[in-house]
């Protein structure tokens, strides 16, 4: 029962996550390797600030959600100047500095030893420790992004960034300012994974600069294309399907240290695979048919 | 002085090694034109063919190195044939074959892993020796190959484009597919040319820097990530570019480094970047061009 909870949790977490990849990935059409990187600086902020100023759950929610949603503009605005393949590569770049500092600035995050002892969140003198607490806790902030990206996709706002998506250059002409929907749109998605990273710190109640990896944001970037980029639900089944499918493995009797390289052997497989005959997902109706390759 | 001399070497050590990444790597991008990711597993894969052969089944280390070079070229070309190729057959976007090249790449790596384990291993033979004294700095036997190795390699394959036969069309074909084809150029051969070359310099860098520090399974995508760097500060239009793109970066990450923890070099070699893509994204060398938005 303990381990159900413990996968409902993680599907939770994953489902805030990429569905705020999504809004950039999937509505806006700009691919980001960096998702990992606000994950982990929301997942820091609310642990420093739980473990050194003892300051209670919500706020240290809001000022993740606040630094993190800077640190998005940072990564939002070289999306103006350089495009495509170049600009994965400067949100790679932001997910390798994040990394590197989260491990080596070790006064301040621990370093490789991780900031461990992390509270139990109080909220309003309610203390949430048990795992059904926590369900609870990750199922509302679950529902609430969903809401959220809904309410935003189906409004204007959600419009002018698919546009921007299909075409930047028409969307220009039509008057939008694409510049600032564009750091707008990295705003919003950095400070919703902020939330999944101070749930998962509070979760855990341990961090370490593991797991906020390239690896992981290859993780988030593969749920949300694996599901469906693009449209609502297609990350929820992705991160169902990413999270369930190599906890199978647990249940054949497999080591761990074999099942965790085996679970990035399915994603990376599951990528290449719906890359070569299904790049849309399972229901996504984005296919990253942007620019054509010659030939 | 000897502080200095020694980050100058290992400056361009870590030169040598990324412009030969660099330089496979922007072969592949500027024919095909899109991010080659998995070409930090055929890094990988290099040293450990070698560890395979040599270690564990006893081939001569001489026969071990050329058959894990032959192995890596052949599983470069896997790649292009298997994905790549019925990719680019049905005309996806640049941005699909970078997320197909990070999922080969997650399960290369991964793959590694299973097969070898996580932790280090080794194919270093002998004691760990002090090396030569240069300028009061050190430097071992196999530093000073490793860099003779890339300068001949780098300088070589220039050659080889400029010179020979294949070199020339591999060039039409990066100039203009269209053309190239239309006059005649088999331009999947050239394509599978393409591969097998860099692929080969790949897994010589991965055997090269196994020598020096050893092996993990994760070896591989720093240093490629160093190599894209490279090919972008250098301005991703020539090898002499590339290769000085290769030599700026080693330089800089080395002596940046210079009072502080050397643990931060890859954040400086990333800030370098950011840096580049804002100011300069044509980089050094590079031609300023209108930019195509649509």
């Amino acid at each position: 029962m303990e381990y159900l909870l413990h996968i409902l949790i993680l599907i939770g977490i994953y489902v805030i996550l990429s569905t705020s990849l999504n809004l950039i990935v999937g509505y806006t059409g700009l691919l980001s390797i960096a998702h990992a990187a606000f994950y982990g600086i929301g997942a820091y902020i609310a642990a420093l600030m739980a473990l050194k100023l003892h300051s209670p759950f919500l706020v240290n929610l809001i000022c993740a959600i606040i630094l993190s949603a800077l640190f998005g503009a940072l990564v939002g605005i070289p999306s103006l100047r350089i495009r495509d393949d170049y600009f994965v590569i400067a949100t790679f770049a932001f997910q390798v500095i994040t990394f590197s500092v989260l491990n080596n600035w070790v006064s301040f995050t621990g370093g490789p030893m991780g900031l461990p002892g992390i509270p139990q969140p109080v909220i309003w003198g309610l203390e949430i420790s048990s795992p059904i607490g926590f369900l609870i806790l990750v199922g509302i902030f679950c529902t609430l992004t969903l809401w959220v990206t809904r309410r935003i996709v189906q409004s204007p706002f959600g419009r002018v960034l698919k546009a921007v998506r299909e075409d930047e250059v028409f969307a220009q002409a039509a008057g939008k300012n694409v510049a600032a929907y564009k750091v707008l749109v990295f705003v919003i998605g950095a400070g919703m994974a902020a939330v999944a990273g101070a749930i998962y710190a509070h979760y855990i109640s341990f961090i370490d600069p593991t797991s906020f990896t390239v690896m992981e944001s290859i993780f988030i970037i593969s749920i949300v294309i694996i599901g469906g980029s693009g449209s609502l639900w297609g990350p929820v089944v992705g991160a169902v399907v990413l999270v369930v499918l190599p906890e199978l493995l647990r249940f054949i009797g497999l080591p761990s240290a074999v099942a965790a390289n085996l679970r990035q052997i399915i994603y990376g497989g599951l990528l290449v695979a719906f890359m070569m005959w299904r790049p849309q997902g399972f229901l996504g109706e984005y296919a990253f048919q942007g620019k054509e390759t010659r030939e | 002085m000897s502080l200095i001399a020694q980050l100058l070497i290992y400056g361009v050590l870590a030169a040598a090694i990324f412009s030969l990444v660099a330089v496979g790597f922007y072969l592949i991008f500027s024919i095909v034109r899109f991010f080659h990711f998995a070409h930090a597993a055929v890094f990988t894969c290099g040293a450990y063919s070698v560890f395979l052969l040599n270690a564990r089944c006893g081939l001569p280390l001489f026969f071990a190195i050329l058959v894990a070079v032959v192995l890596c070229s052949l599983l470069g070309c896997a790649m292009y044939l298997a994905v790549y190729r019925p990719l680019r057959r049905k005309g996806t976007s640049s941005l699909i074959l970078l997320l197909a090249s990070l999922g080969l790449y997650a399960v290369f790596q991964n793959l590694i892993s299973l097969a070898f384990g996580d932790d280090t291993k080794t194919i270093r033979t002998g004691a760990v020796t002090e090396g030569m004294n240069l300028l009061g700095a050190r430097i071992t036997s196999i530093q000073v190959t490793i860099v003779c190795f890339s300068i001949a390699l780098v300088v070589g394959v220039w050659i080889f484009l400029k010179r020979t036969k294949i070199g020339m069309v591999m060039r039409a074909v990066a100039d203009d597919l269209e053309l190239a084809r239309v006059s005649g150029i088999d331009s999947d051969r050239i394509i599978l040319w393409t591969f097998a070359i860099s692929s080969a310099l790949a897994g010589i860098a991965g055997i090269l820097v196994a020598f020096d520090t050893d092996m993990t399974p994760t070896m591989g995508l720093n240093v490629l990530l160093m190599g894209v760097v490279a090919v972008i500060i250098g301005g991703s239009g020539s090898i002499p570019g590339v290769a000085l793109g290769a030599l700026f970066l080693g330089l800089a990450q080395h002596l940046g480094v210079w009072g502080i923890s050397s643990q931060w070099q890859d954040a400086i070699a990333f800030i370098i970047l950011l840096a580049f893509l804002l100011v300069r994204p044509e980089g050094v060398l590079g031609k300023r061009v209108t930019k195509a938005t649509v």
